[in-house]
């Protein structure tokens, strides 16, 4: 009886250590040598990728799976780089999850797609482009290159990002932006909501554009812009004295128009029905 | 002084230089040829002289020679369709009055059918509802189709998406409609076009389903 009960254990010992070493996490190393302006592509259904700049002309990536139901394939072509991660049979969110950390030469054109993310960039000057289903997106301190984001209904952070192209397209993810400028910003959103606090600088064209959400862009008194806003339905406030300052009434909707300082800069806020508000920092 | 320039004030001098012009002539070698051909027609034809035209032989020989070939010919008698100024023209006072009255008969017609026009296409409101539980259109139905077969979770998230953006470019478009010369109902509608491509197109990536 005793040596059942024994036999009994060791087996139900033995089954809980397999299942936790099928379990296990992998922890897979790619490294790639490349030259300038090399371009990096990641495609992850599940789990973050996070990429930083690293030093020197060499791309590295850490991948680790969270199980045997995922594999990473890479390849590497001249001065690209592809890394997709690849869902096996019967793999769901949890089973095909691969945590991403990437380290790519600054200069670097990167390129992510994902389902459910988060999209993490920073310190780069290459062009980035993030797509993703619902994906938080955090991009920071991005300098002289372009960035477009694509987004159904994930939530968009930008912080430092000057000097480049700025082009958004949100369906419903709320939009954030702070310490942005750049030649051309544009946002275009369904019904998630704008949210900009900078100085509109570097003479760029500024349209923050939205069918129902809310625009809030927050300026300080120093701005020079030439703005307009207008919204077809929606309430439209202004903290500033523009010159000339006039309503625009007579027109579709509410809004404002005018200039401040040498209107260096242009900025558009539309919004079909949502409130816009150009608040004095 | 560079080529082009010089070229642009060559005929304009008749043969004087100015020293910056004499200087790029000397410099440079093809406009010295082009002043060097350009004086040597020009002494060739000072020889053409004033006694030097064909006699009126020759011509009248040359107008036989043409007439013979048929290649100039004596003018015909021309068929007048419109008979010259006699009786007609005392009915001409007629003509100002028949125009005017053409005219005003367009002017009537115009003005009844632009009524008939308006209220064949009335105003439309904005922000009509969606009928609830309808897909949009048969093209987006597929779409979901495609996103059910192959993430069956983000199925819901594509259809409410899909159902947000098919309402910006209803109000879009009816602003446009309602306004069409203005920009700014222009540009929603182009960003709720835009939208939707982008729905689609994320629908159809087949690397991050």
């Amino acid at each position: 009886m005793q040596c059942r009960q024994t036999v009994a254990s060791v087996v139900v010992a033995v089954v809980l250590v397999g299942t936790v070493f099928a379990a296990a996490e992998t922890r897979k190393e790619f490294h790639f040598k490349v030259h300038r302006r090399a371009s990096v592509s990641l495609v992850n259904q599940y789990g973050p990728i996070t990429v930083k700049p690293s030093s020197g002309k060499v791309v590295s990536v850490t991948a680790i799976l969270n199980s045997d139901k995922v594999e990473v394939e890479n390849s590497h072509r001249g001065n690209r780089i592809s890394v997709v991660s690849h869902l096996l049979s019967g793999a769901d969110n949890d089973s095909g999850r691969v945590e991403y950390q990437v380290l790519v030469p600054a200069d670097s054109n990167v390129t992510l797609h994902s389902g459910t993310g988060p999209l993490h960039a920073e310190h780069l000057t290459g062009d980035v482009i993030l797509e993703s289903n619902t994906a938080n997106i955090d991009v920071r301190d991005l300098s002289g290159g372009h960035v477009h984001i694509k987004t159904l209904s994930g939530p968009v952070t930008l912080t430092n990002v000057s000097d480049g192209h700025v082009e958004i397209t949100s369906v419903g993810g709320d939009v954030a932006m702070k310490g942005v400028n750049g030649p051309l910003v544009h946002v275009n959103s369904t019904s998630g909501r704008i949210l900009y606090d900078g100085d509109f600088g570097g003479g760029g064209e500024y349209a923050l554009m939205t069918h129902t959400g809310d625009i809030q862009a927050t300026a300080p008194s120093y701005a020079s812009i030439d703005v307009e806003a207008t919204s077809t339905q929606g309430k439209v406030e202004n903290d500033f004295t523009l010159q000339p300052s006039h309503s625009l009434a007579a027109r579709i909707g509410s809004g404002f128009a005018g200039t401040m300082g040498q209107a260096a800069s242009s900025v558009k806020l539309l919004s079909f029905s949502g409130r816009i508000h150009l608040k004095k920092r | 002084m560079t080529c082009e320039e010089f070229e642009r004030v060559l005929p304009e001098l008749e043969g004087d230089h100015n020293l910056e012009q004499h200087e790029h002539v000397k410099s440079c070698p093809l406009c010295f040829d082009l002043v060097s051909d350009l004086n040597a027609i020009s002494q060739e034809a000072h020889w053409i002289g004033h006694g030097q035209d064909p006699s009126p032989r020759v011509w009248n020989s040359i107008e036989n020679l043409l007439r013979q070939e048929g290649l100039i010919r004596d003018p015909q008698p021309q068929l007048v369709l419109v008979p010259p100024k006699a009786a007609g023209w005392r009915f001409a006072w007629l003509m100002p009055i028949t125009a005017a009255l053409f005219f005003g008969a367009g002017l009537i017609l115009i003005h009844q059918r632009v009524p008939v026009q308006r209220a064949s296409t009335p105003v439309v409101a904005a922000n009509q509802p969606i009928q609830p539980g309808a897909p949009a259109d048969a093209e987006e139905g597929q779409l979901l189709k495609l996103v059910a077969s192959r993430a069956p979770a983000m199925r819901t998230a594509y259809e409410s998406n899909l159902r947000a953006v098919d309402a910006y470019i209803h109000d879009a478009e009816v602003s446009v409609h309602n306004n069409p010369n203005d920009e700014n109902a222009q540009q929603y509608l182009m960003n709720a076009y835009e939208q939707r491509a982008m729905v689609y197109e994320m629908a159809m990536d087949r690397s991050i389903q």
